[in-house]
C-alpha cells in the first residue's frame, strides 16, 4: 500500500518535526506535568526491558476512579497502570475498530452493552477469562460467551421524578413506561435525544425492549401527543428541565440514572432529610460496561493481570462512589449510603446487542422522524 | 508587481518549509490516508437524503447570519479602538476578546442560565454564542488594522472638502475592507464548523455539517460516510473563499504608520456619550453570561455558599488539570506562534508562496473527526507511533490556532512599504539587520496577538481536533464537562466554580499579554 518511496520521504519529514517538536518541548518545563520522563523513555525506546512495564489503560472522560487506586497494584505486580482519556465510548470503540490489531493502548474501559456488538464485530480485543469470572453478574457475563471482554460494572437508566410535586399535588407518581403516556402526566416528561446522549439511547432502548420492533414508534407518537420535550443532552435534561434538581425545571418527570436519588442525597450539603428524587423502577434499561485487553498490545500477560485487577474487590468497592454505578463483582460490599438511595431493580430491560448494532441507524431515524420534526 | 527586497534573497523561500511540512505532516498526510483507507463510494447515497439536504442548508444560513451579527457588534467597538484615546481602554479591549477563549462547554453552560426557557433549543440560542465567542476577535483584528490607517489620509480628504461620512466611505471603508472580509471569513468558517455549542444550544433538531459528521463517525462507527460529510463540508467553505477572494480588491496605498497616532482624545459631550454607550454595550454582551457562571458557583442548595471553590482550591487533581492545561498552552504558543510567523513571512515576501494561505487553512477547513481519526491511524508504527506522545495535544491545538495566528501577522507585514526596507538596505544592513530593525519591530505587536489567539485557542480546547487526541492526564475543559454532566448539587457548584476559574485565568492570560505588548510598543517608539 505505502511504496518505500513514500515511506522515505514520510521519515524525512517526520524527522524534521520531530526534532521541532523536541526543541518547543525542552523550552517549557511547564508542560511536564506528569509521566514526562516515562513518556521521554517511551519515544525513546518503548520495549525496554530493563524499565517495569507500565501498562496504558485507554478510558472514557468520565472515569475517575480514587486518583491512587491502582498504587496497590503496582505494588503487588511491579506493573504501572497510565490512565489515558479518549473522549466518550462512541469515540473509543470507532478509534479501536479503526486501530484493530495495533492498538492505542493495551487495556480499554468502558464499551457498555449498547456498543459491544460494533466493538466485537470489529474484532477490537484479546479474548481472556478473568479469574474472577466466576464472581461476576451472571446475566452481563451471557452478553461476552466468548470472553472478548469482561464485565466490569452495571448500571441502570431509569425514569426519575421529583418526590416533592408530585407530593404537593397529591398526584400518583408514574411507575410505568406505559403509564407515561397518560393524560395525568401530560406536559412533565423531559427526555435527553438518544442520538446525541447515552442515557437517552438507553431510554429509547428500553421502549424497543417493552413494546417491541413494532410497537415502540406508536409509543413514541402517544409520547409526543402527550407533550414529552426532547432535549439535546442528559445535563440540560436534568439540570435545566429537570424540576427536581438544583436547576429547578419545570418538569417533574426525567430520564436518568438508578443512581441519581443516591447521588442527589451524597453530594449535597446540608444533606435533605429525604432524598428529593426517586425512580420509576419498571422502566430501567440494563447497561453493562465492559473492560478488555486490546488485540495487538505488546503486554498481553501483564494486561490479564490488570483486568483481574479491575474485576477484584479493592477496585470494585470503589466503583460505587466515583463512578455511580454498580460492581459487576457480585462479591463487592456497597456504601450504605448507596445501598439505602438507590433502587436496583429486579428485571430491568434489555435487549440483545446484535438486534441493537444491526437495528440502531433505522431506529434513529425513526426516532428523529417521530420526534424531531 | 516588483519584487520586494526579500524576495530577490533566495534563502527567503525556506520559510516555507518549515510550516508546509507541519500541515502536511498533521492533516494532509493523515487525512489523505483515511481517506485512502476508509471512505467507501457507496457512501455518496447519504447526499440524496432530504435530512443531510436540510442539515447543510441550516449550516449555511446559521453561519451567514452568526458572521453578519458579529461583525455588526464588532464594528463599532473596533471603531472606537482605533480612533480615540481614553484611559479604560485597555480594559475594554482586554474584557472583550474574553468570550473568544472560552470553552464551548462554558459558553453554552452561561447562555441556558441566561437565557429564558422559551429561547432554548432555537437557532437565535446558538447564533447569539456564536456572535458571543466571536465579536471580540473579529474588533480587535479589525481595530488593529484601523489604527494603522495614517491619520493624515483622513486629514487630506478633509481639506480636500470631504464630509466625515466621505471620509469613513471613500478612506476607512476602503481601507478596512480588506481584514472586515477576512475576518469574515474566519468567523464564518468557525461558525460553519462549529460543534459544541450546536450540540448544546441547538437541541436535538437542529444539527450541523459537524455535529452530523461526529453523529455518524462516533454513534453509529460510519466513518466512511462522516468522510463524505466531511468533503461536502470542505466543498461549502472553500466556495465561501473563492466568493470572497472574488470580490476582494487589492489595495495598493501604503498605510503603515507606527510613529503617529490616529487615536485622539474624546473632546466633545456627544462623542463621550456615543463612546460610553457602545463601550459599555459591548462589555456587558461579553460579561453577562460569564458572571451567571460567577453566581452559579456560589450557589449550593439554594443559599449563597463559597463551599465549591474551597473544594476546588483544595482539590489536587482539578488543580493538576489546570497545571496541564496551562503546561499545553505554553507549548501551543511556541508552536503555533513560530510557525504562523514563518509562514506569515513567506506570504509576505514571496507572492509565489500564496498556497500556503490556503495550506495552513486546512486545519480548520477539515473536519475535526478527520484530522483525528487520519493521526490515528496514520502515527501508528515505531518510530513514528506518536498517538500517545504528550506532544499531540498542543499539535492539534497549534493546528487549529495557526490559520488564526497567521491572519494576525499577515496583514500587517504586507504592508511594511519595502521603501523603508530599501533605504535601511541602502545605508549598508544586510538583509538580517533590515529584517529585525524593520519588520520585526513593525510586526512585534502582531506576534503578541498571535500568541494571545493560540493561548486562547488551546486553553478553551474549542472545536479542536484535539478532541479525538488521547489525553495522558485530563485537561481543564474536560474536568469541567465531567463535573458538569454528573448529578449531585456539590458537583455541578464544583464545575461552575472550575468554569469560572478558567475564566478567570483567560482574563489574566490576555491582560499578561496586552500589557507585555503595550510596554513592548512603548518600547519601539521610544
Amino acid at each position: 500500500m505505502k511504496s518505500t518511496r513514500l515511506r522515505q520521504i514520510l521519515i524525512a519529514i517526520s524527522t524534521i518535526t520531530l526534532i521541532t517538536a523536541a526543541t518547543s518541548c525542552s523550552s517549557s518545563s511547564t508542560t511536564d506535568v506528569q509521566d514526562s520522563t516515562q513518556d521521554a523513555e517511551d519515544l525513546a525506546n518503548p520495549e525496554s526491558d530493563t524499565n517495569p512495564v507500565t501498562l496504558t489503560l485507554l478510558a472514557y472522560d468520565s472515569f475517575t476512579p480514587t486518583p491512587n487506586i491502582f498504587d496497590d497494584f503496582t505494588a503487588q505486580t511491579g506493573i504501572k497502570v497510565n490512565i489515558a482519556l479518549g473522549g466518550d465510548a462512541g469515540e473509543l470503540v470507532t478509534k479501536a475498530a479503526l486501530t484493530a490489531g495495533n492498538p492505542e493502548a493495551d487495556v480499554l474501559w468502558g464499551v457498555d452493552n449498547t456498543l459491544i456488538s460494533r466493538a466485537l464485530a470489529a474484532k477490537i480485543f484479546a479474548p481472556y477469562e478473568s479469574k474472577n469470572l466466576a464472581n461476576l453478574d451472571p446475566a452481563a457475563r451471557k452478553l461476552v460467551p466468548n470472553f472478548e471482554v469482561t464485565p466490569v460494572d452495571t448500571g441502570d437508566v431509569c425514569i426519575n421524578y421529583d418526590v416533592n410535586w408530585f407530593a404537593q399535588r397529591k398526584i400518583a407518581p408514574p411507575l410505568t413506561l406505559r403509564a407515561l403516556t397518560s393524560s395525568n402526566y401530560a406536559n412533565l416528561l423531559v427526555v435527553p435525544s438518544p442520538v446525541s446522549s447515552s442515557p437517552g439511547l438507553a431510554f429509547m432502548l428500553a421502549t424497543i425492549a417493552e413494546f417491541g420492533e413494532d410497537g415502540w414508534d406508536e409509543y413514541w407518537k402517544a409520547l409526543k401527543q402527550n407533550g414529552a420535550l426532547v432535549v439535546g443532552d442528559w445535563t440540560e435534561a436534568y439540570y435545566t428541565e429537570f424540576s427536581g434538581s438544583s436547576g429547578k425545571g419545570e418538569r417533574p418527570i426525567v430520564v436518568s440514572y438508578g443512581s441519581s436519588p443516591p447521588a442527589e442525597m451524597i453530594f449535597a450539603s446540608p444533606r435533605p432529610a429525604t432524598a428529593p428524587t426517586a425512580v420509576a423502577s419498571l422502566t430501567c434499561f440494563r447497561q453493562v460496561e465492559f473492560a478488555g485487553i486490546l488485540r495487538g498490545t505488546k503486554h498481553e500477560s501483564e494486561a490479564k493481570l490488570l483486568i483481574d485487577y479491575l474485576t477484584d474487590l479493592k477496585f470494585q468497592e470503589d466503583l460505587p462512589l466515583t463512578l455511580f454505578v454498580y460492581p459487576a463483582n457480585v462479591n463487592a460490599k456497597l456504601p450504605d449510603d448507596f445501598v439505602k438511595y438507590s433502587l436496583r431493580p429486579e428485571s430491568p430491560l434489555q435487549l440483545d446487542p446484535e438486534l441493537i448494532s444491526r437495528s440502531l441507524l433505522i431506529w434513529l431515524d425513526e426516532f428523529t422522524n417521530i420526534m424531531l420534526r | 508587481m516588483p519584487a520586494t527586497l526579500f524576495q530577490q534573497n533566495r534563502g527567503i523561500k525556506l520559510l516555507a518549509v518549515l510550516p508546509t511540512v507541519f500541515v502536511f505532516t498533521f492533516v494532509v498526510m493523515p487525512v489523505g490516508n483515511i481517506l485512502f483507507t476508509s471512505l467507501k463510494f457507496e457512501s455518496l447515497k447519504i447526499l440524496k437524503s432530504e435530512t443531510i439536504l436540510n442539515v447543510v442548508w441550516f449550516t449555511t444560513w446559521q453561519a451567514i447570519i452568526s458572521t453578519i451579527a458579529s461583525l455588526v457588534i464588532a464594528l463599532p467597538i473596533a471603531a472606537v479602538i482605533a480612533n480615540f484615546k481614553f484611559r479604560s481602554q485597555r480594559l475594554i479591549i482586554s474584557l472583550i476578546s474574553v468570550p473568544f477563549i472560552l470553552p464551548s462547554i462554558v459558553v453554552g453552560a452561561a447562555f441556558l442560565q441566561v437565557l429564558p426557557n422559551s429561547f432554548h433549543r432555537t437557532a437565535f440560542a446558538l447564533i447569539l454564542a456564536h456572535t458571543y465567542f466571536n465579536f471580540g476577535f473579529a474588533a480587535r483584528i479589525i481595530g488593529a488594522r484601523w489604527l494603522q490607517i495614517h491619520p493624515h489620509l483622513d486629514d487630506a480628504a478633509r481639506t480636500l472638502g470631504a464630509s466625515p461620512r466621505q471620509v469613513f466611505t471613500s478612506i476607512t471603508l476602503k481601507l478596512l475592507g480588506k481584514v472586515i472580509l477576512n475576518s469574515a471569513l474566519v468567523v464564518f468558517t468557525l461558525c460553519f464548523t462549529s460543534y459544541g455549542v450546536v450540540r448544546i444550544l441547538g437541541g436535538p433538531s437542529r444539527s450541523t455539517i459537524e455535529t452530523e459528521i461526529y453523529f455518524r463517525a462516533m454513534q453509529l462507527g460510519d466513518v466512511s460516510g462522516a468522510l463524505v460529510l466531511s468533503l461536502l463540508q470542505i466543498c461549502v467553505i472553500s466556495i465561501a473563499f473563492l466568493l470572497i477572494s472574488s470580490t476582494r480588491r487589492t489595495n495598493r496605498l501604503q498605510i503603515i504608520n507606527t510613529t503617529i497616532s490616529r487615536q485622539r482624545l474624546i473632546n466633545k459631550t456627544s462623542q463621550k456619550l456615543a463612546i460610553s454607550t457602545i463601550c459599555l454595550m459591548s462589555i456587558a454582551f461579553a460579561l453577562v453570561p460569564i458572571l451567571a457562571i460567577f453566581r452559579k458557583s456560589l450557589i449550593s442548595n439554594s443559599r449563597l455558599s463559597t463551599n465549591a471553590w474551597r473544594e476546588v482550591l483544595s482539590n489536587t487533581r482539578v488543580l493538576n488539570s489546570l497545571i496541564t492545561s496551562l503546561g499545553y498552552a505554553v507549548v501551543t504558543i511556541l508552536i503555533a506562534t513560530t510557525i504562523a510567523l514563518l509562514a506569515a513571512s513567506s506570504l509576505a515576501y514571496n507572492k509565489n508562496f500564496r498556497f500556503i494561505s490556503a495550506l495552513t487553512s486546512l486545519p480548520i477547513l477539515v473536519s475535526a473527526v478527520s484530522i483525528g481519526l487520519g493521526i490515528i491511524v496514520t502515527f501508528d508504527t515505531q518510530p513514528f507511533n506518536w498517538r500517545g506522545s504528550q506532544m499531540m495535544l498542543p499539535i492539534a491545538h497549534a493546528l487549529v490556532a495557526l490559520p488564526l495566528a497567521i491572519r494576525a501577522i499577515t496583514p500587517v507585514l504586507n504592508d511594511i512599504p519595502d521603501s523603508l526596507r530599501q533605504a535601511s538596505s541602502v545605508l549598508g544592513a544586510n538583509n538580517w539587520q533590515v529584517w529585525r530593525t524593520i519588520d520585526f519591530k513593525i510586526v512585534r505587536r502582531a506576534i503578541i496577538v498571535a500568541a494571545a489567539i493560540s493561548a486562547a485557542v488551546s486553553l478553551g480546547e474549542f472545536g479542536a481536533s484535539s478532541f479525538l487526541v488521547r489525553r495522558n492526564s485530563e485537561t481543564l475543559p474536560v474536568t469541567i464537562s465531567r463535573l458538569l454532566s454528573r448529578p449531585g448539587d456539590i458537583l455541578q457548584s464544583q464545575g461552575y466554580a472550575l468554569a469560572s476559574l478558567l475564566i478567570i485565568f483567560s482574563i489574566i492570560v490576555i491582560f499578561v499579554i496586552d500589557k507585555f505588548s503595550t510596554t513592548e510598543s512603548t518600547n519601539s517608539r521610544a
